[in-house]
């Protein structure tokens, strides 16, 4: 132990002398309790339809995204081509290392897969998204790099609607019912990158991409791990 | 002493007199002041929010030790290496040695008030290592060799024309034009190069999760994971304040930190940092450090200031601060500006020496009003005024005045005659009610009239009613 670490928890301890100290037990329960007793009143989402409450949120002002809703999987590729040919880009892109992109057949459809992100275009996946404030969410993994989510350009990701939940907590929540393992770095991102710092002005692409599409797969009615908030 | 204190007034005089600062200032603090009323405003319940998190943050504080502790096992557990800074010089020791470990020629680092509060920035330039910041404020601020002066936005100060030329003679290649956005693709252009080259990341830490040991950055730029993810060592400065039980308390608090800093309901980029890069994993550092700071916490705890120890440092107290909107930040001389600042400043640079900050305040308590975690700022600044006026820092000219008054002030009758013929004298300066040139007041009159006292005081009023109602 060092001897400043010693210190700092001398200090704390003599400066907290007077407080009767709990025991691990209870001073868990007490902090599980300050989210269960006092619960805020959560801010309201505009929808009950939790998928239909991220769609609003992330088209809306707030969050800046542009987005398209899809029915499945399969209707990916000719999505992505049309949103490139809508911004003049050509069908150049890298893709997340994840399966459900990956084994997709993009040659197919005159995509050329590169491993340039820096200042190209992404297509990702997104493991949740939160309705409340628009969020995708991203865990680290070996079909996960961190950097897929700042050094693009524009930035185009795949959600599906069986993993939108309704608030910040339920992600939490969901994660861990899912089993998720909790990884090295998770990752909201809400909207393309911006700055606000010179004279208030807000600006994109700051130094994360500057653009930010979603694509939104209906997938809820099959059963792919449906999210239940109970 | 003196000088320090005619320095502070010499800094406060030259901003109050510098109109292109002061629109400065007025253009990002009312937008951020009308944009936080607006957020808040949608919340549902913001008092039960801010009792919650207030709660959150109390209970923290109380169990203090217990969550360092269970903090640093997690963390441990997580790869990443701890290490314990009593002071400032001791965290800046610790970064240091760090970087010089990995051999380090360039650091980037990404917004952290607590990095500028240790001076971490200037303790690298020291040891020859060459540091980057990457948030662009700070870029700019870094650019023209300043000090930050404010906490969310450490460039308010500047204009686009300032900005233009400080890139034209600084980036390789230059802005094009005074837009806004080509601005902000010069220095994306600069930096984009410097984030993928450099050999360590240093970043701050918004919340500790203890339960997990994770370390949660918030930013809008991104400039945090690029900060963080490509170097081989990622260091995070923490105070040891930051700790959360776990990620659901971060989120209470991190609807309220953002509202109150930009009025967003969520940063752009909310990240969850937990150990270093693991063996399937695409990306990340190999090295993560976590240097948890004292620096003064433990004494604020001990002195019965363990409030201050709630701050999430949103910046709404010196949006909403008068004094501040007039004086800007760098007027304080320390590392925090405005309300917060004027707490701070005294517990990490002494008391004697920054006296004259927790004097720099009306009391109007729009800080308190506003703080997302309850603090009771202005009661914590009389605290302070009261401090040093019982360690005999205050000015003796104070002193006397004080006594002077307090000769008064402890027989009524004498107070009342004495001022009453105060007031008649006052009078004979005015002129519409107003007076626009007294001995004595000059100060004062030199930039605004002075109203004139009434008539009759406020216990004349009150006598002559008692009269009326007894008869």
């Amino acid at each position: 132990m060092s001897l400043a670490r010693k210190q700092i928890m001398g200090n704390i301890s003599v400066a907290l002398a007077h407080r009767e100290k709990a025991d691990e037990h209870s001073i868990d329960q007490e902090a599980v309790k300050l989210l269960t007793s006092f619960e805020p009143e959560l801010p309201g989402l505009s929808i009950a339809d939790v998928v239909e409450a991220f769609y609003t949120r992330t088209s809306g002002p707030k969050v800046g995204a542009s987005i398209t809703r899809i029915s499945s999987m399969e209707e990916l590729i000719d999505t992505v081509a049309g949103v490139l040919s809508e911004k003049g880009l050509v069908n150049k892109i890298a893709l997340q290392p994840d399966r459900a992109l990956v084994d997709l057949d993009w040659g197919q459809s005159g995509f050329q897969l590169g491993k340039e992100v820096d200042d190209g275009v992404v297509v990702g996946i997104a493991r949740w998204g939160i309705a409340e404030t628009g969020s995708l969410v991203f865990h680290s993994a070996s079909d996960m790099p961190v950097l897929f989510n700042f050094l693009p350009s524009f930035h185009i990701v795949a959600v599906r609607a069986s993993t939108i939940v309704p608030y910040l907590e339920s992600y939490a929540n969901a994660a861990n019912i899912a089993g998720d393992p909790t990884p090295r770095n998770v990752c909201l991102v809400t909207g393309a990158s911006g700055t606000t710092d010179i004279e208030g002005v807000l600006v994109t692409g700051a130094h994360g991409p500057r653009e930010l599409h979603i694509i939104l797969i209906d997938d809820t009615n099959q059963i792919v791990g449906t999210y239940d908030e109970n | 002493m003196t000088a320090i204190e005619s320095t502070f007034k010499k800094r406060a005089q030259a901003a109050v007199a510098n109109k292109t600062l002061k629109a400065a200032i007025e253009r990002t603090a009312s937008t951020a002041e009308k944009k936080r009323a607006i957020a808040i405003a949608e919340l549902p319940d913001f008092s039960n929010m801010r009792s919650c998190a207030k709660r959150i943050k109390d209970h923290v504080i109380a169990n203090l030790d217990h969550y360092l502790e269970t903090f640093e096992r997690n963390a441990v557990a997580s790869g990443a290496k701890v290490h314990w800074a009593r002071t400032a010089e001791e965290a800046s020791h610790i970064a240091v040695d760090i970087c010089k470990m990995a051999k380090a020629k360039r650091v980037t680092r990404s917004k952290s008030m607590l990095g500028e509060e240790i001076g971490l920035p200037h303790a690298l330039e020291l040891a020859g290592i060459e540091c980057v910041e990457t948030d662009l404020a700070e870029h700019i601020v870094q650019l023209a060799g300043e000090r930050p002066s404010h906490i969310v936005w450490p460039a308010m100060h500047k204009s686009r024309e300032e900005i233009f030329s400080l890139f034209k003679s600084k980036h390789e290649k230059p802005p094009v034009s005074e837009e806004i956005a080509d601005l902000v693709l010069s220095a994306r252009r600069d930096l984009r190069q410097k984030f993928l080259t450099a050999d360590v990341g240093i970043s701050g830490a918004n919340f500790l999760i203890a339960d997990t040991g994770a370390v949660c950055v918030v930013t809008n730029e991104g400039n945090a994971e690029l900060t963080t993810t490509p170097p081989k060592v990622h260091i995070v400065t923490a105070g040891i304040e930051k700790l959360v039980p776990s990620i659901e308390h971060a989120f209470v608090l991190l609807r309220l930190l953002v509202r109150s800093a930009t009025g967003a309901d969520i940063t752009q980029y909310t990240t969850f940092h937990c150990g270093p890069k693991r063996p399937n994993d695409a990306d990340g550092p190999e090295e993560f450090h976590i240097i948890l700071v004292d620096n003064g916490r433990t004494q604020m705890l001990a002195d019965g200031m363990e409030e201050m120890l709630r701050c999430i440092r949103c910046g709404a107290c010196m949006n909403h601060c008068v004094v501040y909107r007039q004086v800007g930040g760098h007027a304080y001389g320390g590392t925090y500006p405005g309300p917060m600042g004027a707490v701070l400043t005294p517990v990490f640079d002494g008391l004697k020496q920054s006296r004259d900050l927790p004097h720099a305040c009306t009391l109007n308590g729009r800080c308190a009003e506003v703080c997302p975690v309850g603090i009771p700022l202005p009661t914590l600044l009389r605290q302070l005024r009261s401090r040093s006026w019982r360690s005999g820092y205050e000015p003796w000219l104070t002193k006397a005045n004080v006594s002077v008054w307090a000769q008064f002030a402890k027989r009524p009758k004498l107070y009342h005659a004495v001022s009453k013929i105060a007031s008649k004298v006052i009078r004979l300066f005015q002129k519409n009610g107003r007076i626009r040139w007294m001995p004595l007041a000059g100060n004062w009159t030199r930039h605004r009239d002075l109203p004139a006292p009434a008539s009759r005081s406020f216990m004349q009023l009150q006598r002559s009613r008692h009269k009326e109602n007894g008869s």
